[in-house]
């Protein structure tokens, strides 16, 4: 029997069961209130967490290059549930994103799934195209023009805190895979360029994002939820309230659960929940960055580093907005965030990379 | 080579990413530390909910205690918006209730506050209309109580108190001068709320209230009401354009009684005319005191020794002629020869402007000065007015002549009062006011103690007995008859004062005033009565002023059950009055001997033996000829 990485798999759990705590601290008054049921969020993340579990063991015993062969028939299929998603009748509007498949009170997000596929499709056409890969023409715009299609599938739902993680994950693992740095230099000229053009063409665009990055600018509208993790996060003190005892939970910040759970668990945690959360994250993505370094399959590294920094990139937007340094965008805290579809796409992410991590 | 780039560049986004949660720590740590000050206040103004539990203000009351102003409670309606659904229904219903504008109900239902007072509309409720939005049941909507200011007596001594705005707030009299003391400091309960307004059990601090300090007053409301009673039936009998009475005692300063016509009632102020609320007539009117004022020269007169009351005369031929301008008695054809004693008791103009000649301009200037007359008295109380008197260089021989018997100068009555005061109480002029003085109402801690203020002495107690005595004479003998009582020893004089329009005397048209005190001997109270054109009656103060300040006497004597006097001066009397003669000692004797010794009066017995061992009235007090004696028999 093959070794899958223990210590990755426990960080995993212990996050998961952690989040499960901070999801019944911080939602049970809410979900008494609008369910009548304290219990409610909690039961339902456990749930998702033994279907997560269930599915983990399942994959660790997938080989590997059953996604190399299945990757583009994966690519179309989220593509088909993504055209899907935005048809009226089909996908459901949930927080004013045409985004979900609605099965009763649970819901799949096809962007989610999504992320794992172009994941996917990406690592084998990177491993596959190695010797274009300094061209830009024959290499990378193809890839490229993939992307572009999803990017704007998910920006029409509109999910931009997915398309943002995904967009950058996939860029992120086009550098790795070792094109010039010109590129990439090209890129960021191109973008600086078209905002640079946007602004001269109309310079108050220039005060909107300046009120934009300010949260009191608009503390009743954009701003709200930053403003009210905020008075979350301070308050409590470097030693937080205690667990349980956050104010903010009560009716302050919306739908505590979400999004924005991290600042509850520092009001009742203080700055030593923070580092245990931030520290386990931290470490999550070491491990699977080891697994990547000492990968010699190309497909493998690029799989198991797509799949470890998406979970990455996507807790750091989410810490960087609750911590007010950048705008809302919309993305949950992996693992820890209520939400079975975030849930999932993460422990399957985990899980491929578990079983990519085998060991003789 | 390829592999190399792969590998650093994967361990260059690890360690990025690495430093990007560093970044992060920092950024919690500085928001939990740096900016904490900031976002906590933030926070807590966020969270804390302050309900006002409103103080109640300090009380005023009499010198025995008894209420003059005082609070009741209302209702006042308190919004929390945020925890208002159906914002029209509410504001509809809310404006129908409270009988106002629905623009203006909705206007508070839809603040941006978490918690709106409903200001003006909702302020002080009655119990019914309270009542009424309770039962409306709506989430959101706060009844407090709140505390509003009540006069039990409405209109009585309302110049003294003045009145309250709508928070409370002192606006006028005691009410304003006091109201840094009167007001106390609210209190609130405070708690932490949730996003919906709802209390978090978990903390809850309640603010008690720190209600205002109480004032005493030196006013004996009995006695104010008895004068409030007297200006009353004076309104009604003369219609006069205005009239004023003041009760003081004469020992301390202490003012028992103000009151003034026109008056108001502070309970319900915004019906009255500023002018009528802001004029305190006692300290704000002033004019020519006429006849009153000559106590002054009196005074003066035997203090300096310059006349016997008794020994020296003076031939009234009905004027006098000063420097060439002729100056008239106010009895047609003069008084004839008189002492100096019926000078005074006849109030005879001429005599008194001799009187002021024989003391010299220095020396009479010299008195009205020190009996308070060229500045205000110091009353504690707002609106004084000064008054108007010759610079002592503007005063010729005319000008003397006519300040010796109250007139070309201008007064206040609490002046009149004062001076009056210092005359007759042993010669010592005291500062009137009407604070005694102020206690905490839990604690009864005094505060603040107003103590009998002495200016200065001004004659020799010697002298102001023989003020006394020639005063009471005026009573018994002279122009006060009016104010005499039986078997009670009143001193007075009474005034007549014309008054002044656009530089002349006007026609039929005089303030009359009567300054009485009693006991004549050792007086305790000093009335003084004004009554500003009355109409339909001869205008003289013995006619109009003396028999209100009797009856303001008599009531006086009633409420502190003050003992007939043991000497009393006689009065004398006119064919038309009715004869009083004092009661023989009949105790002792046989029914025989009674019959001989009471043939003045008519007798009642009861029992059937010889000897009497009872009698009604007792022996000593003055009745009317033919009044009932009643007598026990053994």
């Amino acid at each position: 029997m093959k070794k899958i990485d223990k210590s990755l798999f426990f960080s995993v759990i212990l996050l998961i069961l952690f989040g499960i705590l901070m999801i019944y601290s911080s939602s049970n008054i809410w979900a008494e209130y609008k369910f009548h049921n304290p219990y409610k969020f909690v039961t339902a993340q456990a749930i998702f967490f033994g279907v997560g579990i269930f599915l983990i063991f399942l994959l660790i015993r997938i080989p590997p290059d059953f996604y190399k062969k299945n990757a583009n028939r994966l690519l179309f299929l989220s593509l088909i549930f993504l055209i899907l998603v935005l048809i009226p009748g089909i996908g459901s509007v949930r927080n004013g994103s045409r985004s979900w498949f609605g099965i009763g009170s649970l819901g799949i997000q096809p962007s989610e799934f999504s992320k794992i596929a172009l994941i996917i499709f990406t690592a084998k056409y990177l491993a596959h195209n190695e010797r274009d890969i300094k061209s830009i023409k024959k290499g990378i715009l193809p890839l490229f023009l993939v992307i572009c299609v999803f990017f704007l599938l998910i920006m029409l739902e509109p999910d931009f805190g997915t398309a943002m993680v995904i967009i950058l994950t996939l860029i992120v693992m086009i550098f790795v895979a070792g094109p010039n740095l010109s590129f990439f230099i090209k890129i960021g000229l191109v973008g600086l360029f078209g905002i640079a053009l946007l602004i001269a063409i109309a310079p108050y665009r220039m005060a909107r994002i300046v009120a934009y990055l300010n949260p009191w600018s608009d503390p009743l509208g954009s701003g709200f939820q930053i403003i009210q993790s905020l008075y979350a996060i301070a308050p409590s003190g470097l030693l937080g309230t205690g667990l349980g005892s956050s104010v903010q939970k009560n009716f302050y910040l919306p739908e505590p659960q979400t999004d924005f759970i991290f600042s509850i668990i520092v009001e009742e945690l203080g700055f030593p929940g923070a580092l245990f959360v931030i520290g386990l994250f931290v470490f999550l993505f070491y491990r699977s960055v080891k697994i990547a370094l000492n990968e010699s399959d190309l497909f493998k590294k690029y799989l198991v580093f797509g799949l470890s920094f998406g979970i990455l990139l996507q807790a750091t937007l989410n810490l960087c907005v609750v911590c007010g340094i950048i705008p809302t965008t919309g993305v949950t805290l992996p693992f820890i965030s209520y939400g079975g579809s975030s849930l999932l796409v993460s422990l399957i992410s985990v899980g491929i990379i578990l079983g990519i991590s085998k060991k003789e | 080579m390829f592999q190399k780039i792969k590998q650093s560049r994967i361990r260059f986004v690890f360690f990025f990413f690495l430093f990007l949660s560093v970044c992060i720590l920092i950024r919690i740590f500085y928001v939990q530390v740096v900016e904490y000050k900031r976002l906590h206040a933030l926070a807590e103004s966020l969270w804390q909910r302050n309900l006002p539990v409103t103080a109640d203000r300090g009380r005023i009351l009499d010198r025995n205690g008894k209420v003059l102003a005082t609070n009741i409670t209302t209702t006042t309606l308190y919004i929390v918006p945020n925890q208002i659904v159906n914002k029209e229904e509410t504001a509809r219903l809310l404006s129908e209730i409270l009988e106002c504008d629905y623009d203006a109900m909705y206007k508070h239902v839809t603040k941006r506050t978490s918690l709106e007072k409903v200001n003006p509309e909702g302020r002080q409720l009655d119990s019914e209309t309270a009542d009424k939005i309770n039962d409306l049941h709506i989430d959101g909507l706060y009844l407090m109580k709140e505390s509003k200011r009540y006069y039990p007596y409405d209109t009585v001594l309302s110049h003294v108190l003045g009145y309250v705005g709508i928070d409370n707030q002192g606006l006028s009299g005691l009410e304003l001068q006091y109201d840094s003391y009167l007001t106390g400091k609210d209190g609130s309960i405070k708690y932490t709320s949730d996003g919906k307004g709802n209390r978090l059990t978990s903390n809850e601090v309640y603010e008690q209230p720190q209600n205002g300090i109480d004032i005493y007053l030196t006013i004996d409301i009995d006695i104010q009401l008895a004068v409030e009673k007297e200006l009353e039936n004076t309104d009604a009998k003369y219609t006069p354009e205005e009239a004023l009475a003041i009760v003081t005692d004469p020992n301390t300063g202490e003012i028992l009684a103000m009151a003034s016509r026109p008056t108001f009632d502070s309970n319900h102020y915004q019906n009255f005319d500023l002018e009528t609320i802001n004029r305190n007539l006692p300290i704000w009117k002033n004019y020519e005191p006429g006849s009153t004022f000559k106590i002054i020269t009196l005074a003066a007169s035997l203090e300096e020794k310059t006349i016997n009351l008794f020994e020296d005369h003076y031939f009234d031929g009905g004027s006098i002629n000063v420097e060439g301008a002729r100056i008239k008695c106010w009895k047609a054809g003069g008084h004839g020869a008189e002492t100096f004693l019926q000078v005074v008791q006849n109030s005879c103009n001429p005599g008194f402007v001799v009187m002021g000649q024989k003391l010299g301009t220095d020396t009479l200037y010299q008195y009205v000065k020190d009996f308070g007359f060229t500045e205000k008295t110091g009353i504690d109380l707002n609106g004084e007015s000064k008054g108007i008197m010759f610079a002592k260089e503007a005063i010729g021989p005319v000008e003397q002549a006519t300040i010796s018997f109250g007139q070309g100068i201008s007064v206040t009555p609490i002046q009149q009062v004062a001076g009056v005061g210092a005359a007759i109480n042993g010669g010592t002029l005291y500062t009137p006011y009407v604070v005694k003085y102020l206690s905490v109402p839990e604690t009864k801690e005094i505060v603040l103690e107003n103590k009998p203020t002495a200016v200065r002495q001004v004659i020799s107690e010697e002298t102001s007995k023989m003020v006394r005595e020639a005063l009471e004479s005026v009573v018994s003998q002279g122009t006060g008859k009016n104010a005499y009582i039986e078997n009670y020893r009143v001193g007075g004089k009474t005034g007549t004062a014309q008054k002044v329009n656009n530089g002349s005397y006007m026609v039929g048209n005089y303030i009359v005033s009567f300054m009485g005190f009693l006991p004549a001997d050792k007086p305790e109270y000093i009335v003084y009565v004004a009554v500003d054109y009355p109409k339909g009656v001869t205008q003289y103060g013995g006619t109009v002023s003396a028999p209100i300040a009797k009856n303001i006497m008599q009531n006086i004597i009633s409420i502190k059950g003050i003992p007939p006097s043991k000497e009393v001066t006689r009065r004398t009397y006119t064919w038309l009055d009715t004869k009083y003669y004092e009661v023989p000692n009949l105790v002792g004797l046989t029914k025989k001997e009674v019959i001989k010794e009471t043939k003045l009066f008519k007798l009642e017995y009861s029992g059937s033996g010889e000897n009497i061992i009872y009698q009604e009235p007792e022996a000593g007090t003055y009745i009317k000829e033919n009044a009932v004696i009643k007598v026990m028999l053994d």
